[in-house]
């Protein structure tokens, strides 16, 4: 009997031995490979993100055709001519030498919308103006997440080949922020193909508000003046032609009006959506002074110039907004944001100008769904 | 644009997982056998299988696909059309070709022009 328990403990001890043996050699193996491990299960995090993200730039690409098809009616399949566009490319001008590159840079931009929006004119013959505006912001929301998903497929297979830590820790960093940015993207071209206002639009709203009712002319490219009266000042009120997806040249039209009135202008407003901090409210309102227009820089160069050649005060009326409210349809909390601005800049014309002052109020932003 | 889809079973992770899981229940047995003939509560076994299966619980969870969100949820947009003249106000679903400042016909209590004051989507999201 005793040493049928000998022999149980003595069994015992032996696969304990073999048990702990197994753990070592399991602990070793997680020592010497913990990191290639943890870069593999990284990978296969990109790798969920990157096939949504393909699934975006797919329906994107899908959205594009079928709305082009539907409103556009074109003779012919617009496909080969839609992958070729989501494979635009801009090249920047050369800052070597910086002198005149806002002119230059400026110059770029301009070819590039005409040469987008006369592809789009000719892939959809039967779209009246506004409905390609529309849908060249489709186009170039789609752009957006086919050039996005190609980033972060580089990095996931550069990351995949070297199976570098480091590399994949880039993208890896990012990728939340990524995907936010992707999702507004893919929101935005259901906004885009029925001509929703969007978040981006929260300045053009409120110039809207302002104009509506008075008599408006061309000032610059895709851009509209018009003249009224507010606490008992003269003011120019300007934003980009609507209801179609623009955003004007305000800089160039500031630029027009402190020509015309040779540099008599007591005060210049402007309005724009922007970019909020996390725990501040969308639609929260702030002021403060400079130029306030965002994008690669022409216009608020143009309003800087001017500005400072006839010294002429700058005010800024800022609307806060999520990076994924700025392309996605418009949040009541930012139309109720756009009244509170012209309260606003009510207060700042009362406080800063006298009665029969000049004062010029630039509504910046994505027009789309505003008319004016 | 016919590039490969990414692979979608991790087999290496889950022969990892249920590697220790096997591990987590012989350890459990092991302390279970010396509890019950040595009379020893073996602390180090049960330890051994508990962080095994918090590992295997981990890489589980690492590995598993969330649900694909595309963004292309529908979200509910409001239009809202006022009246020039009177108080009158009226609420409605955004009907494609709705634009702010879009004449929207006359009014039914003054007779006044009816224009789309707003559009905007009920948003879900916390700030």
């Amino acid at each position: 009997m005793e040493t049928a328990v000998d022999m149980q403990v003595t069994l015992q001890v032996s696969t304990d031995w073999l048990f702990q043996l197994i753990w070592i050699l399991a602990f070793i193996f997680i020592w010497v490979y913990g990191q290639k491990i943890q870069t593999i299960l990284t990978l296969k995090e990109i790798e969920g993100s990157l096939s949504r993200l393909k699934n975006m730039r797919d329906r994107g690409r899908q959205t594009v055709i079928s709305t082009i098809k539907e409103i556009g009616k074109p003779a012919e399949d617009p496909t080969p001519r839609v992958d070729r566009l989501l494979e635009h490319v801009d090249i920047e001008p050369v800052s070597l030498d910086p002198t005149g590159i806002i002119r230059r840079l400026e110059h770029i931009i301009d070819v590039r919308d005409f040469r987008l929006k006369e592809e789009v004119r000719q892939m959809a013959p039967q779209a009246d103006e506004t409905q390609i505006n529309n849908l060249t912001n489709v186009l170039e929301a789609a752009l957006a997440l086919n050039h996005v998903y190609k980033v972060v497929r580089h990095y996931y297979l550069m990351g995949k080949k070297t199976l570098s830590f480091y590399v994949i820790l880039q993208i890896q960093m990012l990728l939340p922020l990524i995907m936010r940015e992707s999702e507004a993207f893919a929101n935005a071209l259901k906004a885009f193909t029925l001509g929703q206002p969007i978040g981006d639009g929260a300045g053009a709203l409120v110039a809207a508000r302002l104009m509506h009712g008075n008599e408006k002319r061309l000032i610059a490219q895709d851009t509209i003046v018009s003249e009224t009266q507010i606490e008992g000042r003269k003011a120019y009120v300007i934003k980009a032609k609507g209801p179609g997806g623009n955003v004007g040249k305000p800089g160039e039209a500031i630029k027009q009006i402190l020509e015309e009135e040779e540099g008599k202008v007591a005060l210049i407003i402007m309005i724009d959506a922007a970019q909020k901090l996390e725990g501040e409210k969308a639609g929260e309102v702030a002021e403060g002074v400079g130029v306030a227009i965002g994008g690669p820089g022409v216009d608020k160069y143009k309003v800087e110039e001017i500005a400072t050649k006839y010294k002429v005060p700058l005010s800024a009326i800022l609307i806060k907004e999520s990076i994924e409210d700025v392309v996605s349809t418009m949040r009541k909390e930012i139309v109720d944001g756009a009244e509170e601005a012209i309260d606003r800049i009510k207060r700042i014309i009362r406080e800063s100008t006298k009665e029969g002052d000049i004062v010029i109020i630039a509504g910046v932003g994505n027009t789309i769904g505003i008319a004016q | 644009m016919g590039e490969r889809e990414p692979r979608r079973t991790p087999i290496f992770f889950m022969s990892v997982i249920i590697f220790m899981l096997i591990m987590s229940l012989a350890a459990l047995l092991l302390a279970i056998e010396a509890y019950l003939v040595q009379g020893k509560l073996e602390i180090i076994n049960i330890i051994l299988s508990a962080s095994a299966l918090f590992l295997a619980t981990y890489m589980f969870i690492q590995i598993r696909r969330r649900s694909i969100s595309l963004g292309f949820e529908t979200l509910k947009v409001s239009t809202i059309i006022q009246c020039l003249k009177c108080d009158y106000r009226n609420v409605r679903e955004f009907e494609k070709g709705d634009y702010i400042l879009r004449d929207a016909g006359s009014c039914p209590k003054c007779g006044g022009t009816l224009i789309i004051h707003s559009i905007f989507r009920e948003s879900k999201e916390k700030d």
